[in-house]
């Protein structure tokens, strides 16, 4: 039984074209380890290194986008808090991708939704002008990083991202992103 | 101001910081837990040095493999500091070291060299 269940899972995960999936709490330390894992893996896969280096980038910035901010979290407040979300990197045709998901706060749907929605509808120049325009800007409020994870992201994500929300409970929704490459 | 000297880590960039010479350099990868922890003090000594210098030859390096999106927000406040310098009197030049295949690098090199107006900046590429 035992087997069997996770053998399922496993297939499930392969049917997917799932490499790799990390489910759990996040830090900064985990980031660093799951983070050579991606590297070697690129290596022996030989994917080009522009890829593999923009691969690389989307994952760290989808996993510092948990570890800050994240609504799954243990303590609910305070320092060394421990944040919760769900990171998968696979293939899938000739495409690669990245995906990561976490729980976020009803309120702040609205404004993750309008930020990507905007990022989503713009090409290469508007883009490069958004990345930079942000670089120079002040940090936006709640942000703990520079708040240009998201473009940084689209600018490296040659096929694209698509992302969405489903609601959980009154107060939360679990929001998933997934960058083409 | 004494030298600074920070050796690499796996997350962040070898520092080499020459406040006599003038000559600065930031070398490796950057995507560190706490960016303001590790630049925010690397940073201010740079700044307050800068703000003291006239007719002054400066050299910055920088060789970066990879960095992070609030890394690239420190390097931009970097190159503004340093064209602000250069507006004052002092010859400042940027060199901005990449692999040669490594179109990424070299094209956010030339981003932020875009809005430089006083210092010169170089681009230097090296085999991979």
């Amino acid at each position: 039984m035992l087997a069997e269940e996770m053998y399922r899972l496993r297939g499930y995960l392969q049917d997917q074209g799932i490499m790799f999936c990390y489910s759990g709490y996040m830090t900064e330390g985990v980031l660093t380890g799951i983070g050579q894992a991606i590297k070697r893996k690129l290596e022996l896969e030989d994917a080009d290194k522009k890829t593999s280096k923009a691969i690389f980038s989307i994952f760290v910035e989808q996993m510092q986008n948990v570890i800050r901010y994240s609504a799954e979290r243990e303590p609910l407040s305070g320092e060394n808090e421990l944040r919760y979300g769900v990171l998968t990197m696979g293939q899938k045709g000739d495409h690669y991708f990245v995906s990561c998901s976490n729980l976020v706060e009803r309120k702040d749907v609205a404004r993750l939704n309008d930020s990507l929605t905007h990022i989503k509808g713009l090409d290469p120049d508007g883009l490069k002008a958004l990345y930079k325009r942000t670089l120079k800007g002040d940090t936006p409020q709640g942000s703990k990083g520079a708040g240009v994870g998201f473009i940084d992201i689209a600018r490296r994500a040659v096929h694209g991202f698509d992302f969405d929300f489903t609601e959980v409970d009154d107060e939360h929704s679990y929001f998933c992103l997934r960058a083409y490459l | 101001m004494d030298n600074i000297k920070i050796d690499a880590t796996e997350r962040s960039p070898e520092i080499d910081f020459d406040f006599a010479a003038n000559r600065f350099r930031v070398k490796g990868e950057s995507y560190p837990e706490d960016v303001t922890a590790f630049y925010g003090e690397l940073i201010e000594a740079l700044d307050e040095h800068l703000r003291g210098l006239k007719g002054a030859t400066v050299g910055f390096e920088f060789e970066l493999v990879y960095f992070n999106s609030s890394t690239a927000k420190v390097l931009m406040g970097l190159f503004d500091s340093l064209d602000e310098v250069a507006g004052q009197g002092n010859d400042v030049r940027i060199t901005w070291v990449v692999e040669e295949d490594d179109d990424n690098m070299e094209e956010m090199g030339e981003e932020f060299a875009e809005d430089l107006e006083n210092a010169t900046f170089e681009l230097k590429k090296i085999e991979s």
